[in-house]
């Protein structure tokens, strides 16, 4: 239900607070999606670490790559989308060059407050705008966006707003205000925020939450909670655990597990399943859109089926 | 835990006047240096926690609801006693604020002040745009380096996707100063209202025009007015740009680089020690957070079967194996860093708990400099872990 919600848009944005895993759930986002058969394009936004590698693919670059049937991914860096918009603008090449070779166009782009994000979004918005075929169709059902976490989520949603009431008037004013009212188109673009179960993500996202809504007009359709503890005991089991483990109780379980350290890992696992449980409650509590929770993987790195697990929770949910 | 990494750190608490915590967001680097703040204080130093953050990170660590834009003593004496000397400040630094008071403070004429503090671009950018929290850190971290309240300045850098940003935030400022940029938009076909395309030189008009299509003039012009408001503290910008990258070069300060086992926030370590070793800036240690313990480690092993029914055993195998795997996989991205680099890092485990107050940041902060006992080895898990546990119990 969640995921029919987010598919329906063409645009999904992910927000939340650095180190919570939105390219992981992007990506199994962008999975499921496809799952659905439809046409995906996963964008992040200079990534030092681009998402292709959990699918085993070299990093993306720049331009779209197709990493899977209906998959596609892009890394988008500012500086090269601000040197392609200058390109396209100018149409004259060797005038484009002159100006993308002169220190005073790095210099400016580096230090201008705002453009690159706003240059990123002025991407997506085309990339979203793009039709291909006869009757023309969209070139991408879905678009995911894994918005870079600044640590304070909204400082790259916001840009367009504050460019557009800073320039009113000009090209950046009027891309910034067409990209605000996509941002706000409820019909177009969802809004989903991941947290983890912890104090500051949480904490975090409801902030973010709150100000989308109030300062931007941008509402989240969706929470995830990701890297949730999840139940391994039966609550008898729990109670066995904890009332053996105040015990001193010694003893081997298998090769290189004793009953003693097991039982230490098994309390950890019951303390930290109770914290998940507590904020995804707390979550639930203060938000009206759906919280969809996804669980911790343990495994030694991110892989393919790891996602596609995770992929299916999404569909689940 | 490396003796080298414990000495290098625990010697920059003790005399170093600013301490810069950085690294990427997420790791943890708020409570590391309001951890690092406390075992300062407690040490007698005179100690300032300064976080540049719009959302209330530290102020929850610290168990405040909001922090102040100036520095606010915290009561020390709770996990203290009485008898120490030192004292723990924290604030958070308001971009839009300091960015006024630098105005207010700098600008060559009232009229000056009012057109800069009136002009539409400044009001937007001065507080809401990601870049001036580079630039007012830098401007704030200078002023407090030089406030005699203080004898160490602990600066929580920004939440920046790349936490270089926030080092090359002023080269970034001084790059701009330098060039003729500057020149270039207060040129008088420029000035405000008196926009005009007739420009002296054929190479000019068509510069104006490429960035007429591309930017369009009314951003330009608005930009050129805000920089024209500017004028006469550019000199100004300069040199106290010049006078932060002194400062970060010499010996009086030093950086703290944080990260989690996470190979990106690993990676961006590694990147950022390179570029401290290049340019020449003092590191100090790498701390990393939430390490995953190994959940073998301290029990020794025994022969004798336990007595477990199978069903369980097979889950309680399962949850321990889980563990043990995360603790290597954590423990193989540790010794890449430590490999790459030569120098060894401070771990700190994951802690069952989030932390709300004074005292568990002092308990995080003895796990860190290994005060509370090994806080990454075993059983003898240290005291302080133990209390972030129990802490879990009033999260719920």
């Amino acid at each position: 239900m969640v995921l029919d919600d987010l598919l329906a848009r063409r645009l999904v944005i992910l927000s939340g607070k650095g180190g919570v895993g939105k390219s992981v759930v992007g990506t199994a986002l962008a999975l499921a999606a496809r799952a659905r058969g439809k046409r995906i394009l996963f964008i992040e936004v200079d990534a030092p670490l681009p998402a292709s590698r959990y699918l085993g693919e070299g990093p993306v670059g720049g331009r779209e790559k197709e990493v899977r049937p209906g998959l596609s991914m892009v890394n988008l860096v500012p500086t090269d989308v601000m040197d392609e918009y200058v390109r396209e603008t100018v149409r004259v090449d060797m005038l484009a060059r002159k100006v993308l070779a002169s220190p005073i166009y790095r210099r400016f782009f580096a230090a201008a407050p705002g453009l690159p994000e706003l240059m990123v979004l002025g991407k997506i918005m085309v990339l979203e705008e793009e039709r291909v075929g006869w009757p023309r169709r969209p070139k991408y059902d879905l678009i995911v966006v894994d918005a870079p976490a600044t640590g304070h989520g909204l400082a790259f949603l916001r840009v367009p707003l504050v460019a557009s009431n800073a320039v009113p008037v000009g090209p950046v004013g009027a891309n910034a205000r067409r990209i605000l009212s996509l941002l706000r188109d409820t019909k177009k673009t969802a809004l989903a925020i991941v947290a983890v179960p912890e104090e500051m993500a949480v904490v975090e996202a409801l902030e973010l939450h709150a100000m989308a809504g109030k300062e931007l007009g941008i509402e989240a359709r969706a929470f995830v909670l990701n890297q949730c503890h999840e139940r391994r005991f039966t609550g008898a089991q729990e109670t066995e655990i904890l009332r053996r483990a105040s015990e001193d109780e010694d003893g081997r379980l298998a090769p290189g597990v004793t009953l003693e350290a097991a039982l230490a890992a098994a309390r950890r696992h019951i303390r930290r399943r109770k914290l998940t449980q507590f904020y995804r409650k707390r979550l639930e509590r203060a938000v009206d859109a759906p919280v969809v929770s996804l669980p911790l993987l343990f495994t030694d790195r991110i892989d393919e089926p790891a996602l596609e697990s995770l992929a299916e929770r999404l569909e689940a949910a | 835990m490396s003796a080298a990494a414990l000495q290098s750190l625990s010697r920059a608490l003790d005399e170093r006047r600013v301490l810069v915590v950085c690294g990427a967001g997420g790791v943890g680097k708020t409570t590391t240096a309001a951890a690092l703040g406390v075992q300062s204080a407690l040490r007698g130093r005179r100690v300032l926690v300064c976080t540049i953050d719009p959302s209330r990170r530290l102020a929850t660590s610290l168990g405040l609801d909001r922090l102040p834009d100036r520095p606010r003593e915290l009561d020390l004496a709770r996990v203290a006693g009485s008898g120490t000397r030192g004292t723990l400040w924290a604030m958070t630094l308001d971009t839009k604020r300091t960015f006024d008071a630098l105005v207010e403070k700098h600008a060559a004429t009232d009229a000056a002040r009012r057109r800069i503090l009136d002009n539409r671009f400044y009001r937007q950018v001065s507080s809401a745009l990601a870049g001036s929290h580079e630039y007012m850190a830098m401007e704030k971290l200078l002023e407090l380096s030089a406030d005699e309240r203080f004898d160490l300045v602990l600066l929580d850098t920004p939440p920046t996707r790349h936490a270089l940003d926030f080092l090359e935030a002023p080269e970034r400022l001084m790059g701009f100063l330098d060039t003729g940029i500057l020149r270039w938009f207060l040129k008088p076909y420029f000035v405000a209202g008196r926009l005009t395309l007739k420009v002296a030189t054929r190479t000019g008009a068509i510069a104006l025009k490429i960035a007429d299509s591309v930017l369009g003039l009314q951003f330009l012009q608005d930009l050129s007015e805000f920089f024209l408001a500017f004028e006469g503290m550019y000199a100004g910008f300069k040199e106290r740009a010049g006078r932060v990258r002194a400062l970060l070069r010499s010996d009086r300060a030093g950086f703290v680089l944080v990260a989690s086992p996470a190979p990106h926030t690993l990676d961006e370590a590694l990147y950022f020690h390179q570029r401290l070793d290049q340019s020449g800036m003092p590191f100090v240690a790498f701390v990393i957070n939430r390490v995953h313990p190994d959940p073998a480690q301290g029990f020794p092993a025994t022969r004798a079967a336990a007595d477990v029914d199978d069903e369980l055993a097979e889950a309680l195998v399962e949850v321990f194996q889980d563990q043990r795997r995360l603790a290597r996989a954590d423990r193989r991205s540790v010794e890449r860093l430590e490999g790459v680099t030569g120098e060894s890092a401070l771990l700190v485990p994951e802690f069952d708990a989030d932390v709300h107050d004074l005292r568990e940041l002092k308990d995080v902060g003895d796990v860190m400099l290994g005060e509370a006992g090994s806080g990454r080895r075993g059983r003898g898990r240290a005291r302080g872990t133990r209390r972030l546990a129990a802490a879990e119990g009033r999260a719920r």
